[in-house]
């Protein structure tokens, strides 16, 4: 079991089962990425592997934000999946970690052979527990159609079952129609929705993983 | 149209004693269709086609070259490379969807066009789970809780949707390994293109 309770003060995250997948749904800075990288970055310090899947940071500037989440981070415990496609690898920023170019957030095979080499490179650096962060399917949402992602999610999601992983990825929920948010939503286990709070700050509730649907939390 | 319902193998291979050998195998399960080499085979090759066993050494076209134009035309079906030694390359890379090593038992051969058969099931199968998602998204954003509360049609969707969901994982057992993982997001790809 994962216990996500360091990163969110939910009872619905104490035991979240090995093989999830949970959606982060939010509208834009509302923090959605930033919950993402804090859940790999609570694995990592707990010694999870973790692989980032992303659209936006480069491989070499997400290895970067880790070393600093985590001042004693070991480089082979860590999987980029950059699929921004554009070229320029920083070979000095990127070290041990399991860096893997992608030519487009479209490029589903592409991302998944690249999945699949940060799975197998952490396992072989002794991981067998792991967390694996997507950001964002909004992007993605951009490059192919809500059907395609549904089903690449859904895929993924079985991946990660068999490989005892758990996936966070985020959504901006302010970008898609109602219809496409609902489509996406079913691909997961459970959701955890963000939102800017009325008297500032940010708050969260917790769906589908344990029980009712929680109220609404300051985080 | 394929003659008859039993899945359609295509062997791609210019021995001609290895390739009826596998025919043999095959074809009491499956239609059979042989070429000797590449350009035959992808003269053979139509929508009807699922599986393709193809041998990457020979004369003419290699089975790289057959495998590039397989893929150029989206036809969706499964490629097994049939080679003489274990590639140490990445299969997947290049695009087939499994590998046969020479010489090839009688139920190694089963085992691969089955594993690869039940891929497409999976896909078709994800497919029609999407299809009634997509159905319930629809009524979810249109209609009000009170309205949903009330629709038969909504609470028989969303058993539907329950019922897939608990297929799709256990029946088919998912996802099993990297070869199966690739070869499926391989599929998701190729449908979104036609």
């Amino acid at each position: 079991m994962y216990d996500l309770t360091s990163v969110l003060e939910f009872d619905a995250l104490s035991e979240v089962r090995p093989g999830s997948s949970i959606l982060i749904s939010g509208p834009a800075m509302s923090g959605k990425e930033r919950l993402a990288y804090d859940v790999l970055a609570d694995g990592l310090r707990k010694g999870n592997g973790a692989v980032v899947v992303t659209t936006g940071d480069g491989a070499g500037s997400v290895v970067e934000e880790f070393r600093s989440l985590v001042p004693d981070l070991d480089d082979s415990q860590l999987g980029v999946i950059d699929c921004r496609g554009e070229g320029g690898t920083d070979e000095a920023a990127i070290g041990n970690a399991h860096a893997h170019h992608v030519s487009s957030p479209g490029d589903l095979t592409g991302i998944g052979i690249g999945i699949t080499k940060a799975l197998e490179g952490l396992h072989n650096a002794g991981n067998e527990q792991g967390r694996l962060a997507l950001v964002s399917l909004s992007t993605m949402l951009t490059y192919t159609d809500k059907k395609t992602v549904f089903k690449f999610c859904h895929v993924l999601s079985s991946r990660l079952d068999s490989a005892g992983y758990i996936g966070v990825f985020t959504i901006d929920s302010g970008a898609h129609d109602d219809q496409t948010l609902q489509v996406i939503k079913q691909a997961f286990d459970g959701m955890i929705d963000v939102r800017d709070a009325e008297g500032g700050g940010r708050e969260a509730r917790v769906l589908g993983l344990a029980g009712e649907p929680t109220d609404w939390q300051d985080i | 149209m394929s003659d008859s319902d039993l899945p359609v193998v295509l062997i791609v291979e210019d021995e001609p004693d290895v390739a009826e050998t596998y025919k043999l195998w095959l074809q009491q399960e499956y239609e059979v269709r042989m070429a000797q080499n590449g350009d035959e085979g992808l003269e053979q090759l139509d929508a009807d086609v699922d599986v393709v066993l193809l041998d990457r050494m020979m004369p003419g076209l290699s089975g790289d070259e057959v495998l590039e134009r397989i893929r150029e035309r989206d036809l969706g079906c499964r490629v097994a490379m049939v080679t003489a030694v274990e590639p140490d390359f990445d299969i997947l890379e290049m695009g087939f969807d499994a590998y046969l090593s020479k010489p090839i038992r009688s139920e190694q051969l089963h085992e691969t066009v089955d594993n690869l058969l039940d891929r497409s099931e999976y896909d078709s199968l994800l497919q029609e789970y999407y299809a009634l998602v997509e159905k319930q998204a629809t009524l979810e954003a249109t209609k009000s809780s009170a309205e949903l509360a009330e629709s038969d049609q909504y609470d028989e969707l969303s058993q539907r949707v329950a019922e897939m969901r608990d297929d799709l994982s256990e029946t088919l057992g998912g996802i099993e390994d990297d070869s199966d993982f690739i070869a499926t997001l391989r599929g998701l790809s190729d449908d979104e293109d036609n």
